[in-house]
């Protein structure tokens, strides 16, 4: 069965006008002289999103991510281009955009269900299923004020899945909420895709964009810099971030001094090293993505120093998500690893053996990170590619090496 | 294009019941849960109003019904003008901020815009009709109930019709021009007193000024309920202003707010 598209955008453009007195947009009207500045948010954006697929929206700050949501949705007006959207839409744009604060987290459910056009009836159905996913128990006749600011988008994240719409788009909802909230919903939106549902998704996480995304879009100032495989627009994306960034330079307080002060000004745009590639290979140096138990794992990752004297630790973690480890590797607990000082353009191999790795079922990935001297402030890590434990006997998570002896007297 | 715009403004309660429906509780009583008073404060300030204007026009100034009403307290004659007028007043002072204060639900949530200020006139009308109301049972039973009085819920629906229109224009122009918030206020002060509440129109001498407050619609609504009230009878001059003006400015002004709604988002 062919997959029609359930979006499709073609050269989309959108300008703001801004006006520099609240009085000119009212002049303009009536005198018809062009008084204001063009503002161009959105240039020449073309994809298309089939139905059953999920869309993920990548950028930086004010690069026009939310504007696009904002277009799809319908809340604003693309001032050119073509635009389809087919089926019906829930959008999560802003935590709780609708609720009443005066009002019980019950009173606002049937009030957001109106809102995304679900009738009385359907809700009564619902009002528990969503009552049970939001986790929030007795809070749920509470009036919405006193709820925090986690327990609103839960509320929010709630109504808007279970109202099963064909088209779900949701901006930054899933950063907010903790650990165990997070997990219900990148299995509720999994669930979305198994059902065949269309998902735009905006996000700073990588790790969820990764996860959720079949295909991911980069906006950089307003225009398309990448499309195609999330996998392969986050690793870009990721790149570019980490050769731009200038808030993770660490640097020790050199005493005052009018030469270091200078150096340290032209410095704030260069960042202390960079890390080129995370890999986890076999002792044969083989690149593997699949673990079998208690086997010995290679990681390496290779480090390129960015300036001059820097020191630092380094280490790996076997992760479960991009915040939950499982097992951490961290120079800081091992005498005479090399610290440095290193030199700028030197290129640092970092090799860890792991050996009868425990891990007896799921996936992982594994995070190579650089810290400064202390250990205790990461200023740069990079994911693995997945790494999935072969299948095998036997029941529980881990796996222990072992030996056995039966002796018959 | 015109004809659709009408459409959807003429079905927007009906199409959209559901959230009609819940808009209109929400506001409705979260006019009552965030204050203690509650209920009170919306009648306390007609009360206040009526008590003061009855003090100072019946007491001090020794106003007196027009004879042509025949022998009725000048209370109850202020009365039947201002109950209605009061509903007009809270939906036409709200308008400017109906729209703005729902500015996070309308950047972030598709649904029809023009909800809103339906919602808003139909709150106060809600309100202030359980007044009137009360107030009306308590003139039948001293006597003055007559079959025109029929006619009543139909004038109050085309002032309603009238102010709905007026409330569309307001509250969608306020988006864009803030300082309309501040001329609303003045000019319902200025409403007010060109509106032959607080004194019958009779004690204007010049005929030829009284009938230029025919071009005030109030003034027709006003005349007409005493008329039905007092006498069983109106006349057929104020209908002919009412019908016409509610309907006019009931489409025009939804055709206004749904021509200009879709640019909400870009200034609020």
């Amino acid at each position: 069965m062919s997959k029609l598209p359930r979006i499709t955008v073609e050269n989309l453009n959108k300008e703001f006008r801004i006006y520099e007195r609240p009085q000119d947009r009212l002049i303009e009207l009536i005198s018809r002289k062009p008084k204001h500045t063009l503002f161009k948010v959105l240039s020449d954006i073309s994809f298309a999103v089939a139905e059953g697929k999920s869309f993920g929206i990548i950028g930086n700050n004010g690069a026009g991510k939310s504007t696009l949501l904002k277009i799809l949705v319908g809340t604003l007006q693309p001032t050119s281009g073509n635009m389809a959207v087919q089926g019906q839409v829930a959008a999560l744009l802003e935590l709780g955009a609708g609720f009443h604060p005066e009002f019980s987290g019950r009173r606002n459910i049937f009030l957001n269900a109106a809102l995304l056009g679900v009738s009385d009836e359907n809700i009564v159905e619902m009002e528990k299923e969503i009552i049970e996913f939001s986790g929030l128990g007795n809070f749920i006749d509470r009036p919405v004020k006193t709820y925090s600011s986690g327990m609103y988008v839960r509320l929010a994240f709630s109504i808007a899945t279970m109202v099963q719409p064909d088209i779900l788009v949701i901006d930054e909802a899933l950063s907010v909420g903790d650990m165990a909230f997070q997990k219900k919903c990148v299995q509720r939106m999994n669930k979305f895709r198994e059902d065949e549902k269309t998902m735009v998704f905006c996000s700073h996480s990588m790790f969820h964009i990764q996860e959720l995304c079949d295909t991911a879009i980069w906006i950089h100032e307003g225009r398309i810099k990448e499309i195609g495989d999330s996998n392969k627009v986050v690793a870009d994306y990721e790149d570019f971030c980490n050769s731009s960034t200038t808030y993770n330079n660490i640097r020790e307080d050199i005493p005052d001094g009018i030469e270091n002060r200078k150096q340290s000004a032209q410095e704030t745009e260069v960042q202390d090293c960079r890390i080129n590639t995370v890999s986890v290979q076999t002792p044969d140096g083989e690149e593997v993505t699949e673990v079998v138990p208690l086997s010995t794992l290679v990681l390496k990752m290779e480090v390129e120093v960015l300036i001059d004297n820097m020191e630092g630790h380094f280490g790996f973690a076997f992760m479960r998500s991009s915040e939950e480890p499982l097992a951490t590797f961290l120079t800081q607990n091992f005498e005479g690893v090399n610290r440095g000082p290193f030199q700028k353009g030197e290129i640092l191999s970092i090799t860890l053996v792991v050996e009868s790795v425990a891990m007896r079922i799921g996936e992982f990935y594994v995070l190579g990170g650089m810290a400064d001297k202390s250990g205790l402030l990461w200023y740069e890590s990079k994911f693995s590619k997945r790494l999935t434990v072969a299948a095998n006997k036997g029941v529980g998570a881990i796996i222990m090496k072992s030996a056995w002896t039966v002796e018959q007297n | 294009m015109f004809f659709n715009l009408i459409r959807e403004w003429l079905q927007a309660p009906f199409v959209n019941y559901r959230l009609f429906h819940n808009f209109t509780r929400q506001d409705f009583f979260s006019q009552f849960t965030a204050s203690m008073g509650g209920v009170l404060w919306l009648f306390l300030t007609p009360i206040v109003h009526l008590v003061i204007y009855s003090f100072v026009f019946s007491y001090i100034f020794r106003m007196r019904a027009p004879p042509e009403f025949g022998e009725i307290n000048f209370v109850i004659f202020l009365m039947i003008g201002y109950l209605p007028w009061f509903a007009f007043a809270d939906a036409f002072g709200r308008a400017p901020n109906l729209v703005i204060e729902k500015a996070p639900l309308i950047t972030k949530v598709v649904f029809p815009v023009q909800i809103i200020p339906i919602t808003g006139t139909v709150i106060p009308y809600l309100t202030h009709i359980i007044g009137f109301t009360i107030f009306l049972v308590y003139l039948a039973f001293k006597g003055y109930m007559s079959v025109s009085w029929i006619l009543l819920p139909f004038i109050f629906g085309l002032q309603f019709l009238f102010t709905l229109g007026l409330v569309a224009v307001i509250s969608a122009l306020c988006v864009f021009l803030r300082d309309l918030q501040q001329m609303i206020a003045l000019m319902l002060t200025v409403w007010f007193f060109l509106t032959p509440i607080i004194y019958p129109i009779s004690l204007i001498q010049n005929e030829s000024v009284q009938r230029l407050f025919l071009l005030n619609p109030m003034h027709s609504f006003v005349s007409a309920y005493r008329e039905i009230i007092l006498l069983g009878t109106v006349s057929p001059v104020h209908l002919m202003i009412i019908v016409p003006v509610s309907i006019i400015s009931y489409i025009s002004g939804g055709w206004l707010f749904m021509r200009i709604k879709h640019a909400f988002g870009d200034v609020l």
